[in-house]
């Protein structure tokens, strides 16, 4: 009797194990590494120059039109903006003085500051709904001479490339991660897919400078516009800016929304 | 008396457990698990998206019983999972890890797409890529519950015993993958699977 059960126990076994063939499974799993691309394409000459050797030149100031062009492509959203430096020679918001000309007269200053360039961009800042300050961008129209006004002044901060606030300029995007796209950042995109006869992947950038006569600069201001940074204001009445040679740059710095 | 019983339970259950079996057995050849890994780390792989071909070769080999039973057939199909006992949503992919700032989107399931083909174009979705919409969605290379399509017809939905030596045409399916992530979600790595199930008509 005791045969007769193992056999049989073998046999069920038998024809389970038989069973267990009839179903087979294959697995392909994918890994997908997303890397951040962000990705800033710059034509612009090495040195924008500004010679100021014409009396009409002080009183209206040089503009370099579409001296520099930007080309954005980003993989994930993102801000741009500018932000004025320099050596430090002359302090970490100056100008830095290569060459003095004149007599030193104690009116002569030789501290200009960097928020003196201006700047307009062609296509409007159009992720900076959250902007707080008078100014979101720089795509206001150059003011006409004689009629000072921030809202160009480029964006400086202690000499530092640290990102503006809330209430100062972006070129595109701004400050914050609401989280919701035209708030506070564009979506990631590239010019190379854009349509159409503007994009906010692609700003044209016009630059310039305009010394007043006396040369003082009237539309320097401080990063959110709030207050006037010229010559006179900065420093006494009757100061003006010395002669000289002097160089800085801006950096353009394309970052995730943050 | 009751041994009596024992032994037709013994008897009667596996016979009941193969009453629906009518294949000798069914497998992929060889049955090895394949990785693949897309990394996009250009702003066109983003745009146009990564294309791999024949990333997996699915081999079929389905016998007949030792008495051929006219009844043996076969489906195949393919199942996406995100590993959701991880808290995956289902509609994501699963997370390994994030790049930056990680406040962006997760890169949702139905960017995965996955075509099969073979030279007899035996299933109905030959040559078009499929997605999914969640994990768990099951996608029919060949569908249960069809009528016998023997081998050798070289037609849609073959199902009957044969393998890839004898009928290459209809029993080897060619995988090919596409991703083409966009610009809307988180940089990071992330990962799916998918299981492809053979199995016998019952």
């Amino acid at each position: 009797m005791k045969k007769v059960i193992l056999t049989l126990i073998a046999l069920a076994g038998i024809t389970a194990i038989s069973n267990a063939q009839l179903i087979d499974e294959k697995d392909v799993t994918v890994t997908m590494d997303l890397q951040p691309v962000l990705q800033l394409d710059m034509s612009t000459p090495n040195q924008i120059e500004f010679v100021f050797d014409e009396i009409n030149e002080y009183y209206s100031g040089i503009t370099q039109y579409a001296a520099t062009i930007l080309k954005v492509s980003s993989t994930v959203s993102w801000d741009l903006y500018a932000v004025g430096r320099s050596n430090g020679t002359n302090g970490a918001e100056f100008w830095d003085q290569q060459i003095d000309y004149g007599n030193d007269n104690p009116n002569a200053v030789p501290n200009l500051p960097l928020s003196l360039l201006e700047i307009r961009q062609a296509q409007p800042n159009n992720g900076s709904n959250a902007a707080t300050g008078p100014f979101a961008d720089y795509n206001q129209a150059f003011s006409p001479s004689g009629t000072p006004s921030a809202g160009n002044s480029l964006y400086v901060n202690g000499g530092t490339l640290t990102p503006p606030s809330g209430d100062d300029k972006y070129i595109g995007g701004h400050a914050g991660t609401s989280g919701i796209a035209g708030d506070d950042f564009l979506p990631g995109g590239s010019y190379l897919t854009q349509t159409g006869n503007t994009s906010d992947y692609y700003y044209a950038l016009d630059y310039r400078i305009m010394p007043g006569l006396p040369a003082i600069f009237p539309n320097a201001a401080d990063a959110d516009g709030g207050a006037f940074e010229d010559i006179v204001t900065t420093n006494a009445a009757g100061s003006y800016a010395e002669p000289g040679v002097y160089t800085m740059y801006v950096q353009y710095v394309l970052l995730e929304d943050q | 008396m009751n041994s009596k019983l024992i032994l037709l339970i013994f008897v009667l259950v596996p016979s009941l457990m193969k009453a629906q079996v009518h294949c000798g057995a069914v497998s992929f050849e060889p049955n090895v698990p394949v990785a693949v890994n897309l990394t996009f780390d250009s702003f066109s792989q983003y745009e146009a998206g990564i294309t791999i071909n024949n990333v997996a070769t699915l081999r079929l080999r389905v016998e007949d019983q030792a008495i051929p039973d006219p009844d043996c057939k076969w489906f195949l199909h393919m199942e996406v999972d995100n590993n959701p006992g991880g808290g995956t949503s289902s509609d994501e992919w699963e997370t390994l890890t994030t790049y930056g700032s990680g406040t962006g989107n997760k890169p949702s399931l139905d960017i995965l797409q996955i075509r099969v083909r073979n030279n007899c174009q035996t299933s109905p979705i030959d040559g078009i890529f499929q997605n999914f919409s969640n994990s768990g969605d099951i996608l029919d290379i060949i569908a249960d519950l069809l009528p016998l399509t023997t081998a050798g017809s070289c037609t849609t939905n073959v199902n009957g015993p044969g393998n890839y030596q004898g009928n290459y045409s209809e029993y080897t399916f060619s995988i090919d993958v596409r991703v083409r992530p966009g610009y809307d979600f988180n940089p990071g790595v992330y990962e799916l699977n998918v299981r492809f199930h053979l199995e016998e008509q019952m």
